[in-house]
C-alpha cells in the first residue's frame, strides 16, 4: 500500500496521491535544501556523500525499499539535537518532506542515471581566452584551419575533402545572402581560373548589403522574437524592432552596440526586445515582463536556459531562482517578489548580474541606470560569454551545428574549446564585427570542404567534427528561391522597413498635410455605420517613372487597388500602410479604394491615399485623395475589380472630410513613410519581409512568440501535401517555365534549369533524361512540372 | 549505474527512461534545443474507450443558461430589469427524464440519451477576460503566455496515438479562418503542434465545402498529369548523382513525407474530404451553414480514420457566440445552426456503429451571464456593450457578459454514460457551480483517458517535463464513464 500524502505538500511540485515519486522534481529539491550543504560536491561530513546513488546506499545509510531500515531516515526523525539530521542548529525538515523521502526510499530510490549532486565535469570559462595558434601542419595559414588541422590530427580523423566550385557557390550564396546564385554567376565562377576567386566571391556577397540584411533578418527575428504580426500586438502589448534591426544589419552595426541598444534602448525603436510580450489579464509569475526579460536575454545572448530557474532552482544546471530574479529585478519598475512555482516566497529580488567576476549592478540605481549597467557588463571586454554565444550561433548557421551544441546550452563543452575561444576573442578584437567573423569562417578550408551527413543521434559527448553538415533550406530560402526561379516576387511587403537609402531632405520635402475624403453622406455627416463606398481616380505619369510609392489609411477599413491589382488594405485609422508601386504604374492608371465605415452607430469616416511618382528627370508628382476623386455609393461584389463594370455605377464627387485625430496620427509620419515606400528598391521583395503565411509556417517558420534558435531539419507530410496541391506554386512555376522557354533554345533548356535551381550543370544521364522528357519543342506544362519535380528533390531542399 | 525500478511492481511507471541513454555531459545538451524525446512511454496507458475524437467548438463563449443549463425563463418585456434575466429561452424536455435543455435545441434534446452532460466546468480567473487566452487554455491545457509553444490537444493525440488510418492526417481543424479575422495571431498561437513540430500540427480546412481541393491536384492539373509529375520526381531522385551527401535520415525524411503526401492524394480516402459525395438528403440535414457542413465533413473524416477533428462555429470577435449585444436573437440563430447537425452527427455515427468508439464533445471557452463578468471575486472589467439596468430594446436582451464560474460541456459516445448528468450550477445568480466542479485540467484528463492517453504523459522540451495535462496533475472524472 502506498502512503497517501496530505494535500499540504509544499515542495517544488505537488504530488497527486497516486503518483510515483518524481526524483528530479520532488526529491532533489528536498535533499538540496536540507542535506547538500554538507553531503554533496566536495563535502562529505561524517563520511557521507550523496553525490551518487551508490554512495547514498553505501553502509546502509539508505536501504532501497525499506525506509524504516534506512539510517538517514532515522536520523531525520531523531529528536536528540546531538544526533539528528539536519543538525540541531538547522531548521527541522517538515513532516510532508520526510514523508516524501520515505515514499521515495520505499519505492526503491529511483535515481536518474548519471545524475549527481557532485560538481559537473565541465564548467565553461567566462573570461575571454586567446589560445595560441598551433604551428602550420596542413599547409594553410588560415587560423581556423590551423586549429582544426591540429584537432583532426589529435583525434586521428581524416583530413576533409575540398568541395567543388558549384557546390561551394550555392552553399556560400545561400548561407550569406539566402539566395540562389544566378545561373550566369555560376557559369562565370566555375569558369574562373584565378586562385583568389572564392575569397572574391565571399567579399562580393558580404558587400551586397541588401541581400545580406534581408537574409540575416530571419536569423535575428527568430533570435529576438521580432515579427510583423503575432500575439500581443492586438492589445498594444508588444512593439517591433524591425526598422532598427534592418538598419543595424544594413550598416553592419557592431554586435556590442546592438546588444547595448537592445538592453538599454535609447528610444522606442529597439525597445521591443526587453519589453517582451504583455498579455491582457493576469499572467503566471514565470511570465511577467521582468521574468520574460530575464529569460530572453539569458537565452539570446548568454546561451542560458533561465526558464527552469525562473520557476525554481534549476535541477540541471547551476542557475537558481535568485539568479533568474536578480536579472529580472534589473528590468522591474517595482520591487519584485520572488515566486517559486508561481507561489510567492516573501523574499524580494535584488537586481543582480550573474557573472560577478567582472562587476555588478547597483541595485539602488534607477531602472534606466541599471539597464545601462547591464548593457555595460554584457559588452564588457572581459565578458567572454556573450561573444562565445554569438559566434557559436554564426558557426551553427554556416556549418549546420554549433561548436557548442545545442546553441542555447552554452554550459556544454564545445568539441574544440580553443577554436571557439579563438573565434570569440578574434570577434571581440575586431570590434564585434559580424561580417568579419562570417568572412573568417567561410574563407576557411573547413567551411569549404565536403559536407558530412548529420546523424540522428548527435550528442555532445560523442560528436566529432569531420566537416560541415547539410542544412535544410529555411522557409524563407525556399520561397525566395521559387521567386528567383520564376521572377515572380510580390510587389509589396509587410516589414515596416526602408529597403532603399533615404535622403533626410526627401523626408522633409514629402512631409505634407493629409487630405481625407468620403462620400456624400459625410456632408453634413456622420456617415451611417456599415456604409461601404468605392472611390476612384485616374492618372497618367507625365514622364519616365524611376520610382513610386503609395501610402494609405482609412477610418475604419479599406482595400486599395491599382490597375486592378490589390496593393494595400488596412483597418487601423491611425496606421499608415505603404508599398512601392513603381512596377505597377502604366501609361493610364486607375486607383480604386473600397472603404467601409464600421461601428454600432453613425460615426466619422474617411479615406486617405497618396501616390508619389519620381521621374527619371528628378522631378516628382503627388496624387492624393481630394474632391477630384469620384465616389460610388454602391460597391460591386467580390474582390476582383477587373470583373467589375464600373461604368454601370453612379459616380459623384467625393467630399473632403478632415478629422483632427486622423491628421495628428498620420501627418507626422507621411514624409518618412512615403519616402520609404518610394525609395523602395528595384530588387525583388524577400520572404523575410513578409508576414508568415500558411506555406512558410508549414515549412518551419516559427510563430515568434518564443525565441526559437533552430529551425526543423525535416520535411513533414502536411508540408508535402501543401507543396503537391499548392496551385499558387504551380502558377508561379508556370511563369518561370514561360520565362525559361523564351530565354533559351530547347537544347540549352535543361542546362539552364539545372543551373538556376541546383546551381550546377546536369550530369549526362540527367541531361539525357530531362531532354527526353522535354522533347524538341518543350511545352510550358512539361517545363513547369520539371521545375516542380526538381524543387522537390532533396538536393534542392538541402544546402549541401 | 542503473535505475532501480521494479518491473514487477503493480502499475509501475517507468519514467524518464530516455535519461538512461544520457550521459552526464549530455544532460546539459538535453537542456535545450535538441529534438524532443518521448517520455513516459512506459507509463501505463489507460485502456482506450475511443479511437477518435470530434470537438464541436462553440467559439466565443456559449452561454450555458441559453443552451444546456436552462434557468428561470424571463421573456422580454420593455423596461424589465437587467438582473431579472437568467435565461432568455424556455426549458424543454429531453429524451432523458431529469435533463432539460433550452428551446431551440429540440433535435439535440432527442439524442440526450446518448451522452453525458457536464454542467459544472469551471475556468480560472485570469483577470481581464480575453477570449483567445481562455481558448488557448482550453485547447492546450496551459494558460498563455508560456515559455515554450504548447501543443494543441489534437497534436497530443496525433503525437501519442498517430492516425487511425496511416493515410489520413491525424489532426484536422475545420471552420476556423486564421487570416482576415480579429485575434488571428492569438488563434494561431494555439492552433499548432507547438514544440512537437508541424508534423503533428493541424490540417486547416476553414471552408468545409472547399476541403476536397486541399487533397486534389492543383487547380487546372489533370489526374494523369499529376501522377506523371510525381513519377518524374521519383525518376529525377533516382538519377541524382549527389544522393550520398545528406544523411540517410534527413534524405529519407524528405522522401517519406513526399511519399506520404502522394499516398493521401492518390488514395480513396481523399474522397472523405468531399462532402458533395453525400446524398442530397443527407447534405440537407447538415446544411445549416459552415458549421453544419463541417459536422458532415468531420463524420466522413472520422469514418476514414482521422484521429482528432475539431469543427468550430468559428471565433470572430463580436460574432457568433461572442454575444456582447443582441444575445437572444444571435443565440436563436445559433440554435438553428447547431441543433440538427450535432444531433444528426450523433445519429449517423450510431447508425454506422462507431459512436461507441468516437468521443464527441460540445464545448466553449466559458459561459455567459446577463450581469456578472468573470466570477464572484473576479477583478475582470465589464465588457458588455450596453451597460443598462433596464432593458428597453431587444438588443439588450440576452447574456452579454463573460462568465467563468460554471459552464456546460456535452459528451457523446467514446465510453461515456448514456443519458447521464454530472455536476450542477446554482439556480439563482451567481450561477456558479455548486456540485462536482470540473477544471479544464481534469476535463482534459477525462478526454485524454478516454482516448487511452495517461494524463501524466510527458515530453521533454528544453529540459523541462511538459505534460499532457498541466504539470501531470489532471484527474479524470471517472464517474462519467460507463
Amino acid at each position: 500500500m502506498r502512503k497517501i500524502l496530505s494535500a499540504s505538500i509544499t515542495s517544488a511540485f505537488l504530488a497527486t496521491a497516486q503518483a510515483e515519486v518524481d526524483f528530479v522534481h520532488q526529491v532533489v529539491p528536498i535533499l538540496k535544501e536540507h542535506c547538500s550543504e554538507c553531503h554533496s560536491g566536495a563535502e562529505s561530513k561524517g563520511g557521507f556523500s550523496m553525490n551518487t546513488r551508490a554512495l547514498f546506499i553505501d553502509d546502509e545509510t539508505a536501504v532501497p525499499g525499506k525506509s524504516h531500515e534506512s539510517y538517514f531516515i532515522d536520523l531525520i526523525h531523531d529528536s536528540d539535537p546531538d544526533y539528528q539530521m539536519p543538525p540541531g542548529d538547522y531548521p527541522r525538515m517538515p513532516a510532508d518532506q520526510i514523508a516524501m523521502l520515505e515514499m521515495w526510499v520505499n519505492e526503491g530510490m529511483k535515481w536518474e542515471e548519471d545524475f549527481t549532486f557532485g560538481t559537473p565535469t565541465y564548467e565553461p570559462p567566462f573570461l575571454p581566452r586567446r589560445p595560441k595558434l598551433p604551428t602550420i601542419t596542413g599547409g594553410t595559414n588560415h587560423p581556423l584551419d590551423r586549429l582544426i588541422d591540429e584537432y583532426l590530427l589529435l583525434n586521428d580523423l581524416e583530413k576533409m575533402e575540398p568541395v567543388d566550385d558549384s557546390t561551394f557557390i550555392r552553399r556560400v550564396t545561400l548561407d550569406l545572402t539566402g539566395l540562389l546564385p544566378g545561373p550566369d554567376r555560376v557559369r562565370s565562377f566555375c569558369g574562373d581560373t584565378s586562385p583568389g576567386k572564392r575569397q572574391a566571391l565571399i567579399d562580393e556577397l558580404l558587400a551586397d548589403d541588401l541581400a545580406y540584411t534581408e537574409h540575416w533578418l530571419t536569423f535575428w527575428n527568430d533570435l529576438l522574437r521580432n515579427d510583423y504580426t503575432g500575439t500581443g500586438f492586438i492589445t498594444g502589448g508588444r512593439t517591433q524592432i524591425s526598422e532598427w534591426l534592418y538598419q543595424a544589419l544594413k550598416e553592419n552595426k557592431p554586435f556590442d552596440t546592438m546588444v547595448q541598444e537592445l538592453i538599454a534602448p535609447a528610444d522606442s525603436a529597439s525597445a521591443g526586445f526587453i519589453n517582451g510580450i504583455k498579455w491582457r489579464g493576469t499572467v503566471s509569475a514565470g511570465q511577467t515582463l521582468p521574468v520574460q526579460f530575464s529569460q530572453s536575454l539569458s537565452q539570446a545572448f548568454l546561451g542560458i536556459n533561465m526558464k527552469c530557474a525562473s520557476c525554481h532552482d534549476s535541477f540541471l544546471d547551476r542557475w537558481t531562482l535568485d539568479d533568474a530574479y536578480g536579472l529580472a529585478a534589473i528590468y522591474s519598475d517595482d520591487p519584485l517578489e520572488l515566486h517559486r512555482c508561481d507561489k510567492p516566497t516573501g523574499a524580494t529580488a535584488k537586481a543582480n548580474w550573474i557573472f560577478p567576476e567582472i562587476g555588478n549592478i547597483n541595485p539602488a540605481a534607477g531602472k534606466e541606470e541599471r539597464l545601462s549597467q547591464l548593457a555595460g557588463l554584457m559588452t564588457h571586454p572581459e565578458n567572454g560569454r556573450v561573444p562565445r554565444t554569438i559566434v557559436n550561433r554564426l558557426w551553427g548557421q554556416l556549418m549546420g551545428r554549433g561548436m557548442v551544441h545545442p546553441l542555447d546550452a552554452m554550459q556544454t563543452e564545445p568539441w574544440n574549446e580553443d577554436l571557439l575561444d579563438w573565434i570569440a576573442s578574434d570577434f571581440q578584437d575586431n570590434g564585434y564585427d559580424l561580417k568579419h567573423t562570417l568572412r573568417l569562417i567561410t574563407t576557411s578550408a573547413a567551411y569549404q570542404s565536403k559536407s558530412v551527413p548529420q546523424e540522428e543521434i548527435n550528442d555532445a559527448e560523442s560528436y566529432q567534427f569531420r566537416g560541415p553538415h547539410p542544412k535544410r533550406l529555411t522557409a524563407e530560402q525556399f520561397v525566395d528561391a521559387i521567386w528567383q526561379i520564376t521572377g515572380n516576387a510580390p510587389a509589396s511587403y509587410d516589414a515596416p522597413v526602408a529597403r532603399g537609402v533615404i535622403d533626410p531632405a526627401l523626408i522633409e520635402q514629402l512631409s505634407f498635410e493629409s487630405s481625407w475624403i468620403w462620400g456624400p453622406s459625410a456632408r453634413p455627416g456622420p456617415p451611417p455605420h456599415g456604409e461601404k463606398i468605392l472611390l476612384r481616380k485616374n492618372f497618367s505619369p507625365n514622364n519616365k517613372v524611376r520610382s513610386a510609392g503609395i501610402i494609405a489609411a482609412a477610418d475604419n477599413a479599406y482595400v486599395l487597388y491599382l490597375n486592378g491589382q490589390k496593393i494595400l488594405d488596412g483597418s487601423q485609422w491611425n496606421e499608415l500602410d505603404a508599398a512601392p508601386v513603381a512596377n505597377s504604374i502604366k501609361q493610364e492608371n486607375q486607383l480604386l479604394i473600397v472603404a467601409e465605415n464600421r461601428g454600432a452607430k453613425p460615426n466619422a469616416a474617411g479615406a486617405f491615399c497618396a501616390v508619389r511618382i519620381e521621374y527619371e528627370d528628378n522631378s516628382d508628382e503627388i496624387v492624393m485623395t481630394d474632391e477630384t476623386w469620384q465616389v460610388s455609393q454602391s460597391v460591386p461584389p467580390g474582390s476582383r475589380p477587373g470583373k467589375w463594370n464600373l461604368d454601370e455605377l453612379t459616380w459623384t464627387s467625393s467630399v473632403s472630410v478632415n478629422v483632427p485625430q486622423w491628421k495628428s496620427a498620420t501627418d507626422k509620419r507621411i514624409g518618412k513613410t512615403l519616402a520609404r515606400a518610394s525609395a523602395g528598391s528595384d530588387r525583388p521583395v524577400r520572404a523575410s519581409l513578409l508576414k508568415a503565411d500558411e506555406l512558410m509556417r508549414a515549412l518551419g517558420r516559427p510563430n515568434r512568440d518564443q525565441i526559437v534558435t533552430s529551425r526543423p531539419s525535416e520535411l513533414t507530410t502536411l508540408e508535402a501535401v501543401n507543396l503537391a496541391t499548392n496551385g499558387d506554386l504551380v502558377a508561379n512555376l508556370k511563369k518561370g517555365a514561360e520565362k525559361l522557354i523564351r530565354a533559351f533554345p530547347a537544347e540549352k533548356l535543361v542546362e539552364s534549369i539545372y543551373l538556376s535551381t541546383l546551381s550546377r550543370y546536369p550530369a549526362e544521364s540527367e541531361e539525357n533524361f530531362a531532354s527526353g522528357i522535354l522533347g524538341d519543342s518543350p511545352d510550358t506544362a512539361t517545363v513547369t512540372d520539371l521545375l516542380w519535380a526538381i524543387t522537390m528533390t532533396p538536393e534542392f531542399l538541402i544546402v549541401r | 549505474m542503473t535505475l532501480n525500478i521494479d518491473p514487477e511492481a503493480p502499475d509501475s511507471i517507468v519514467r524518464r527512461d530516455f535519461l538512461k541513454k544520457l550521459s552526464a555531459a549530455s544532460a546539459a545538451a538535453w537542456m535545450s534545443g535538441s529534438p524532443q524525446l518521448v517520455r513516459g512511454e512506459g507509463i501505463a496507458r489507460p485502456e482506450a474507450k475511443a479511437d477518435a475524437c470530434i470537438l464541436l467548438w462553440m467559439g466565443g463563449g456559449m452561454a450555458a443558461p441559453e443552451t444546456f443549463d436552462p434557468k428561470l425563463y424571463t421573456p422580454f418585456k420593455k423596461g424589465m430589469k437587467a438582473d431579472s434575466v437568467l435565461s432568455t429561452f424556455p426549458a424543454i424536455d429531453t429524451s432523458v427524464d431529469n435533463i432539460k435543455i433550452c428551446a431551440g435545441m429540440e433535435k439535440i434534446a432527442g439524442v440526450m440519451d446518448r451522452g453525458t452532460l457536464l454542467r459544472s466546468v469551471v475556468q480560472p480567473d485570469l483577470g481581464s477576460i480575453l477570449h483567445s487566452r481562455h481558448q488557448y487554455h482550453w485547447h492546450t491545457g496551459y494558460v498563455p503566455p508560456q515559455t515554450v509553444a504548447a501543443p494543441h490537444i489534437g497534436s497530443w493525440m496525433a503525437k501519442v496515438l498517430g492516425p487511425n488510418n496511416e493515410v489520413m492526417p491525424s489532426f484536422i481543424n475545420i471552420g476556423q479562418r486564421l487570416e482576415g479575422v480579429g485575434e488571428k495571431e492569438e488563434l494561431k498561437a494555439f492552433t499548432t503542434a507547438g514544440f512537437f513540430g508541424s508534423e503533428y500540427g493541424p490540417m486547416n480546412l476553414p471552408f468545409p465545402e472547399e476541403a476536397a481541393s486541399a487533397v486534389r491536384p492543383p487547380e487546372s492539373m489533370t489526374e494523369s498529369r499529376f501522377s506523371n509529375r510525381n513519377k518524374l520526381f521519383r525518376q529525377l531522385v533516382d538519377r541524382n548523382p549527389h544522393r550520398d551527401f545528406a544523411s540517410d535520415f534527413q534524405q529519407e525524411s524528405l522522401m517519406r513525407s513526399m511519399e506520404n503526401a502522394y499516398r493521401l492524394l492518390s488514395s480513396k480516402e481523399r474522397d472523405a474530404f468531399d462532402i458533395e459525395r453525400e446524398p442530397k438528403e443527407v447534405r440537407k440535414k447538415y446544411d445549416t451553414g459552415r458549421f453544419g457542413r463541417g459536422c458532415l465533413l468531420a463524420r466522413r473524416l472520422v469514418e476514414n480514420g482521422a484521429r482528432f477533428v475539431e469543427v468550430t462555429t468559428e471565433y470572430v470577435p463580436f460574432l457568433h457566440w461572442d454575444t456582447h449585444a443582441n444575445g437572444h436573437d444571435t443565440v436563436d440563430r445559433l440554435h438553428k445552426e447547431i441543433d440538427e447537425p450535432v444531433a444528426q452527427l450523433i445519429l449517423d455515427l450510431e447508425e454506422r456503429g462507431i459512436l461507441d468508439r468516437t468521443l464527441v464533445i460540445v464545448a466553449s471557452e466559458f459561459s455567459r451571464d446577463a450581469m456578472m463578468e468573470g466570477k464572484p471575486g473576479s477583478t475582470a472589467n465589464d465588457q458588455a456593450t450596453h451597460k443598462v439596468d433596464q432593458l428597453t430594446e431587444m438588443k439588450h436582451y440576452g447574456l452579454h457578459r463573460h462568465f467563468t464560474g460554471g459552464s456546460s460541456v456535452m459528451m457523446f459516445g467514446g465510453g461515456v454514460k448514456k443519458g447521464h448528468l454530472y455536476g450542477a450550477t446554482a439556480d439563482e445568480r451567481p450561477l456558479i457551480t455548486v456540485e462536482n466542479p470540473v477544471t479544464i485540467t481534469d476535463l482534459h484528463a477525462t478526454i485524454m483517458s478516454a482516448m487511452g492517453i495517461s494524463p501524466k504523459t510527458e515530453f521533454t522540451v528544453e529540459g523541462r517535463p511538459f505534460y499532457v495535462t498541466k504539470d501531470g496533475t489532471g484527474k479524470p472524472v471517472t464517474e462519467i464513464f460507463a
